[in-house]
């Protein structure tokens, strides 16, 4: 940075420091953004991926628990063209106090915000799916001249409760946020995505950070204490395709999802990853694939079946893979059988051994840790 | 201080796989590796990080793919990766006056630099080293040369100037010849154009010398040399291959398939071949597949039958769709209920619908770039 002072219109701050306890064991020793998805991404390529493609080159990942794999991840930032002499990629770990809301993260960092000198400031998190031009949602929020813009998703009303719901005027201005209703009166969930005007939200980092009894959130309490002052806020629609992977069930369902549709790929951009740049897979003359993902480096001699896999994982003869997420290198011996599973990186499934249980006979989703053994006596 | 130096092309006559655009150098291999993948990771997996790049002719996709060298951590500020293209000493020169000969390029450039020894390679090989190691041995036995060969049977389909040497007691290189000056038998000694000396070493043989290439060194300089240098040879027992016509194109890529082969040039932890990075997605399989031993890349969406192939990034096989003994390159796309066998598609090939094509595995039909059939 130095000395230049070249001022950026909007630049990104990534909240990456949640610890995703409900992926459970997969989060046990790396951050959620730094799960694998699809086979040779990290849930960070999403949001990261979306800056650079919407022109958004100054990004502020702020990291927090477990952070090691995934600073070593993001590296300059190189895997996304963010390695930058003025901008691209900053890791912000905590240095003086823990982050203590999503808010604070931010306020800690104001410094670093400031060296810019952004007219907007982008808020992300990384807990989805999606690919988004954040640029258009840059233009909607100068067009309608808000203080704070968020984006939301139309969900089904029945769904409703399970999300924070704006309650939006006919102009989609925001008139009341209502955190996971019991009786929703609207169907347009937040997506955890907002841009601000930078000297707005400068203001009301600092007043939060004086009140004791805040939580220092920008859901529960920035933005309402934004709409208490009478603050223009707007709700921006976005209708592409956008899943939580906050859960197993839902990390598992987001990577099924890829079976049905390619929409992650095939249409418009990329998403951008540190792929690890293996040999491309082999299947043998033993080998069978249906309706399934395969990557670089697999080894592939049984049977596989509606499902993802991951760099460097080998399927030995006699295998069957069947409805499962299997990630990096991870290994399936000879006649065993994995079902409805998740096995994390590095896990050993012994020959003859089995996990899961078959989907359609009422088995529950699996998650095997990372580098379990799991020999023929074991489930 | 070590200076790879890389020669892209010292078949200039060869245009290994059918299109007539690219050295031998930038010809595709294994699904997504350009055969110069394997020189340049041969030399940062041994801490070469200084690598100059001769380049001869029809070097543009060549160029393309390396890039700054970002991939094999060669975007450097001091060292990383130098081009030398035939004209480039003198500004007078014109395209039809006499140019600088390929290793003379790189001699004033190396003349300034800090390097002590030279690891010379042909970047038309295939085949993963450890270096490091061939470079102990230079060091600890006190050579002038170290070549580094193998021991392999000749087939037919070997590349016309193939060098072979003459190997006293198993260690001293004492005669030169080509391989098609001799019957082919079993166990020749087969350079693999690979060539580690000092600096003022590879100074003295180049002295003088006007246009000289990597055979002119081999086959002259080097041989001339044998009397007055120690010329020690130094084995290399692993896989290797060399690409030079559409035959051993198909020959090689379709070896991919035997697993040995295969791992013996990508299953190495330390040894990582590095090559471009696009992050496609992986390869997505569908209801009707059918895959049988087949090496297939990224991006690709395979809906019909694939069989005995090699298939690179981002090709599309519709249902009811056969492919039998093909190398398909990136962005073919076979249509529904189409046949191909004994085919290699350039990239970007589009073959329509119920067509049905059939090479003879002692001649696999090339189909040029984008072309639709």
């Amino acid at each position: 940075m130095g000395k230049m002072s070249q001022s950026k219109e909007c630049i990104a701050m990534l909240l990456a420091g949640g610890r995703g306890s409900r992926l459970g064991a997969l989060t046990e020793d790396i951050a959620k953004p730094a799960v694998t998805f699809g086979g040779k991404f990290r849930i960070i390529d999403f949001p990261l991926t979306n800056c650079v493609r919407s022109g958004i080159d100054t990004v502020g990942v702020m990291t927090q628990y477990q952070p090691l794999l995934l600073h070593d991840y993001i590296g300059k930032g190189q895997d996304w063209d963010l390695d930058l002499l003025y901008g691209g990629v900053s890791i912000l770990a905590p240095h003086a106090a823990w982050y203590t809301g999503t808010a604070n993260a931010v306020y800690q960092n104001e410094n670093f915000i400031q060296t810019y000198n952004p007219e907007c400031l982008l808020v992300l998190a990384a807990d989805h799916v999606y690919k988004m031009d954040y640029s258009v949602m840059l233009d909607y929020h100068k067009k309608v001249n808000a203080d704070c813009t968020i984006a939301v998703i139309e969900v089904p009303i029945k769904d409703a409760s399970r999300f924070g719901i704006l309650n939006t005027a006919p102009d989609d201005s925001v008139v009341e946020f209502d955190e996971k209703p019991e009786k929703p009166k609207n169907n347009l969930a937040s997506m955890g995505i907002y841009i601000f005007e930078w000297d707005v939200l400068q203001k009301y980092l600092a007043e939060d950070d004086k009140d004791p009894d805040s939580d220092h959130d920008f859901g529960k309490n920035i933005l309402p204490n934004m709409l208490k002052d009478g603050r223009r806020l707007f709700a921006y629609r976005f209708d592409g395709y956008w899943k939580d992977v906050g859960t197993e069930e839902s990390l598992w369902q987001a990577n099924m999802d890829l079976l049905d549709d390619m929409h992650l790929g095939f249409q418009g951009w990329h998403i951008l990853s540190r792929s690890g740049g293996r040999a491309p897979h082999f299947i043998a003359p033993t080998g069978s694939i249906r309706n399934t993902l395969i990557t670089e480096g697999c080894e592939i001699y049984g049977s596989v079946e509606n499902s993802v896999l991951s760099e460097g994982v080998i399927v030995e003869k006699g295998a069957v893979v069947k409805d499962s997420v299997i990630m990096e290198n991870a290994y399936i011996g000879k006649n065993a059988t994995v079902q409805y599973a998740i096995l994390d990186e590095d896990t050993i499934v012994e020959e003859n051994a089995t996990v899961g249980q078959a989907r359609e006979d009422g088995g529950k989703l699996v998650l095997i840790s990372r580098g379990s053994i799991i020999g023929r006596e074991e489930k | 201080m070590y200076t790879g130096l890389c020669l892209s092309d010292p078949h200039p006559d060869y245009y290994s796989d059918g299109s007539g655009l690219r050295t031998l150098s930038a010809t595709r291999f294994a699904g997504r590796y350009r055969v110069v993948d394997f020189m340049l990771s041969n030399m940062v997996n041994a801490g070469i990080y200084d690598i100059g790049m001769i380049l001869n002719s029809h070097y543009q996709s060549l160029i393309g793919h390396i890039g700054m060298g970002k991939e094999w951590g060669l975007a450097r500020k001091s060292g990383g990766i130098t081009f030398f293209p035939p004209y480039l000493t003198d500004e007078r020169q014109s395209v039809n006056s006499e140019i600088d000969g390929p290793l003379q390029r790189a001699v004033q450039s190396l003349s300034s630099a800090k390097t002590e020894y030279i690891v010379l390679v042909d970047s038309s090989m295939i085949y993963n080293m450890d270096y490091r190691r061939a470079i102990e041995a230079h060091r600890t036995s006190g050579a002038d040369v170290t070549a580094i060969y193998a021991k392999k049977r000749l087939d037919p389909g070997c590349c016309e100037n193939t060098v072979v040497f003459d190997i006293l007691n198993g260690e001293r290189v004492v005669g030169v010849g080509l391989a098609s000056d001799s019957a082919p038998a079993d166990g020749c000694n087969v350079s693999l154009g690979a060539y580690i000396m000092q600096k003022k070493i590879f100074f003295q043989l180049v002295a003088g010398e006007k246009n000289c290439g990597m055979l002119r060194f081999s086959r002259t300089l080097l041989a001339e040399a044998l009397g007055r240098l120690r010329v020690l040879a130094y084995e290399f027992k692993g896989y290797s291959a060399q690409i030079c016509s559409v035959e051993t194109f198909f020959q090689h890529n379709m070896e991919m398939l035997d697993s040995e082969k295969r791992n013996a040039l990508f299953n190495f932890e330390n040894r990582r071949i590095l090559t471009s990075r696009r992050d496609t997605l992986p390869t997505k399989y569908g209801q009707s597949a059918e895959i049988t031993n087949s090496i297939i890349a990224d991006g690709c969406q395979i809906e019909g039958t694939v069989v005995n192939s090699v298939i690179c990034r981002n090709v599309l096989i519709k249902p009811g769709a056969v492919v039998k003994d093909c190398i398909l390159q990136g962005g073919t796309v076979v249509e529904k209920n189409a046949e191909l066998g004994w085919i290699i598609t350039d990239r970007s090939v589009i073959i329509s619908e119920n067509r049905k094509l059939i090479g003879a595995n002692t001649y696999p039909a090339h189909i040029a770039r984008e072309r639709v059939i």
